[in-house]
């Protein structure tokens, strides 16, 4: 057996960053302000708006990939082999957002509006271009689910939210393949983002950024303790 | 994959690959289908019925149960890369895969410690004849390990108690889901990320699934 070298986290760093709370600033901040700030400045949230809070702020990222991936198909740019992975993400986004939006109004819950959302001008241009930005835009969704899988209260959700976690990993190691990279799938341990990182990521391609979702008044607020 | 040919290993022949993963895939014709008919509700429905069996396991039960998993998968890949049935691409795949595996063993030896839990024995496992003189008998097999090790996280991690060694399988699981996109790319699955949603397994699936190699209990 081969000697190998590779950083073993414990248990408690993959747990490390993600306290409810903080998770609930970046709900606020990235999902529709009103459900989720209301919960927020309860204070006392219920187990199940906590999920609810949780699938709703995924339906943001879906919505974000399906939309991203959707233009791409659109702008004819993609073809081969590279054309049969994006179609198959674009397929499995679709399927996420339409799965989540099922298990919200399921739940009772009101599942949050399509945000219009803009990309860079190059974003389209050309096949190199469409997987480079799908290569930032997969671990952001591996790392929003990973992070957030802790934090879900109801077995089945959580459940779903690993698998729909895992068809994101697969389509980071598809993009890397189609990018060279060797060897595509190159993660021992994908990694669990925090929601300022996973903000970071999307807001950017977030019509009206942060203010019109609410978000930079919660994370102020939060930051001078006053929620 | 561009310029695959050249990564091919000697008698590895890409039709004979994809028939025999056809033909063998049983476990990623349950996903597949999983995937077409009804998503979320068929993925909830399915975790639902799946985690029971974990459960009475406990953390460290489940765990216990994990290491021998990841052993039986981290001493296959090794194997593989000590037989010399890879190169260049492949081989680099194969052995990144070994090494996660083998990372996944530690990080577990390391948490059942923490737990206080005896860390078990490896047995002998016992790989199907060929599957160390054939690449394709070898990413056969490997394409059926990969969803045996994902069905299995996914079931356990709703039957675990603690958020943090929540955290770490949901990480693992992940890896596991990378690694059979990896292999269908190595098995010339076009296109290789091809289901919506992971498939969860019972812990009677896994462990009739494992039971052939070695690991009874």
């Amino acid at each position: 057996m081969e000697k190998h070298t590779i950083n073993v986290p414990s248990a408690e760093e993959f747990a490390r960053p993600r306290s409810r709370k903080d998770f609930f600033k970046a709900l606020a901040a990235a999902s529709m302000g009103a459900a989720a700030g209301s919960v927020l400045l309860s204070r006392k949230a219920s187990a199940q708006s906590t999920d609810v809070d949780i699938f709703n702020f995924a339906l943001t990222l879906e919505y974000l990939e399906a939309e991203f991936y959707g233009l791409a198909l659109d702008a004819g740019v993609v073809t081969g082999d590279a054309l049969a992975v994006v179609e198959a993400i674009y397929d499995h986004e679709v399927q996420h957002v339409e799965a989540i939006i099922a298990a919200l109004e399921g739940a009772g819950a009101t599942p949050v509006a399509k945000p219009e959302f803009v990309f860079p001008d190059d974003a389209f241009s050309s096949q190199t271009s469409v997987l480079e930005l799908a290569a930032t835009f997969e671990p952001v969704g591996v790392g929003a689910y990973l992070g957030a899988a802790p934090l879900i209260q109801e077995g089945t959700l959580l459940a779903a939210a690993g698998s729909i976690a895992g068809v994101e990993g697969e389509h980071v190691v598809a993009v890397n393949n189609l990018l060279g990279v060797v060897p595509p799938a190159a993660e021992a341990f994908p990694a669990a983002l925090t929601q300022d990182e996973v903000l970071a990521a999307v807001s950017p391609f977030i019509v009206g950024g942060m203010m019109e979702t609410g978000g930079p008044e919660y994370r102020d607020r939060n930051s001078f303790g006053r929620v | 994959m561009s310029g695959v040919e050249s990564r091919v290993p000697i008698g590895f022949d890409r039709e004979t690959s994809r028939r025999n993963f056809l033909k063998t895939a049983a476990w990623s014709g349950a996903a597949l289908s999983a995937a077409g008919i009804g998503g979320f509700g068929v993925a909830v429905s399915k975790a639902q019925a799946t985690h029971e069996g974990f459960v009475p396991l406990g953390d460290a039960g489940i765990l216990q149960f994990a290491y021998l998993l990841e052993q039986l998968e981290g001493i296959f890949y090794d194997e593989g890369v000590n037989a010399g049935l890879f190169r260049d691409d492949f081989l680099a795949q194969i052995a990144a895969i070994r090494d996660h595996e083998f990372a996944h063993v530690d990080a577990i030896a390391t948490t059942l410690g923490q737990l206080g839990a005896e860390v078990p024995a490896v047995p002998e496992f016992t790989y199907p004849d060929g599957v160390f003189t054939d690449p394709v008998a070898f990413l056969e097999l490997a394409a059926t390990f990969e969803p045996v090790g994902i069905g299995a996280y996914q079931s356990a991690a709703v039957a675990l108690e603690s958020k943090e060694i929540l955290a770490a399988a949901i990480s693992i699981h992940n890896a596991e889901c990378q690694h059979r996109c990896a292999i269908n790319i190595l098995n010339l699955v076009v296109p290789p990320n091809n289901v919506a949603f992971e498939e969860a397994l019972t812990l009677k699936q896994v462990q009739d699934a494992v039971a052939p190699f070695g690991i009874t209990g």
